[in-house]
């Protein structure tokens, strides 16, 4: 798994591609933790080339989503597919986290 | 060919879940899965392993997980996870909450959820000191 920060329209967006595994989740958890504690609150992630996603990469979105909460920031995910989407889909995360088709839609999400 | 079985004792440690997830892919290219069953499989195999990693040998011995897999039907594999660590049986595990908001989702308890839904068939037994799940997946989806 790679985690690509990108500056576009003067948001963070973070493009994750590969696998979201037990060893590699705690990267990107530690990569939005790192964004956040330089103030960066509003947090697009852009999941159209991740394959693979686990319950430890669900556990790292609630937890880092938890965390933009209390901080009144947001995470807001784009381009979900596949497997991904599915394994969101059928624990009901998809309903909860602010989730976009497009990472235009997500940038201009509010 | 149909019935062929293979196995594999590994280490109840994280650090060997990569190689819990090479060896039923072999036997994922020998039943001729599909790559989107591949990654549902990949996904049961990780979610089951963790699970005895994290929670199978709270006392801090080292554990072993027992990995075995066959070619129970033609396009069907059938994978056996076994360990000797406390107790569990997953299918009788309280399903975690879907439907309450982000603020009150509990962290843990998808895993389980996970391989239930995306396991073709899916039993447990104790045998002696041993959990053993079984489960399988086939080249036709069940989405």
């Amino acid at each position: 798994m790679t985690v690509e920060q990108k500056q576009v329209a003067g948001q963070v967006v973070l493009l994750v591609s590969g696998r979201m595994d037990a060893e590699s989740a705690p990267r990107f958890e530690e990569k939005c933790r790192a964004c956040i504690a330089e103030g960066l609150t509003a947090l697009v992630v852009d999941l159209g080339d991740l394959t693979y996603v686990s319950s430890m990469g669900l556990r790292s979105f609630i937890s880092v989503t938890k965390t933009l909460q209390d901080k009144e920031g947001a995470l807001r995910i784009c381009r979900l597919k596949g497997l991904v989407k599915q394994v969101f889909e059928i624990t009901g995360l998809l309903g909860l986290f602010r989730v976009y088709d497009s990472v235009e839609a997500a940038l201009m999400g509010g | 060919m149909p019935g062929a079985t293979r196995s594999l004792r590994l280490a109840a440690n994280i650090a060997c879940l990569h190689a819990a997830t090479e060896f039923v892919r072999t036997g994922a290219l020998e039943a001729n899965l599909p790559e989107a069953r591949i990654g549902e499989l990949d996904l049961l195999i990780e979610e089951v392993f963790l699970n005895v990693c994290r929670h199978g040998y709270p006392d801090g011995r080292q554990g072993v997980v027992a990995l075995e897999y066959s070619l129970s039907a033609p396009g069907e594999l059938s994978i056996e996870v076994a360990d000797q660590g406390v107790e569990f049986n997953p299918l009788t595990a309280a399903p975690p909450d879907l439907t309450s908001n982000l603020e009150n989702r509990p962290i843990g308890g998808l895993g389980v959820f996970l391989v239930k839904r995306f396991a073709q068939f899916i039993t447990y037994r104790r045998d002696r000191d041993w959990n053993r799940l079984t489960f399988g997946i086939s080249a036709g989806s069940r989405w």
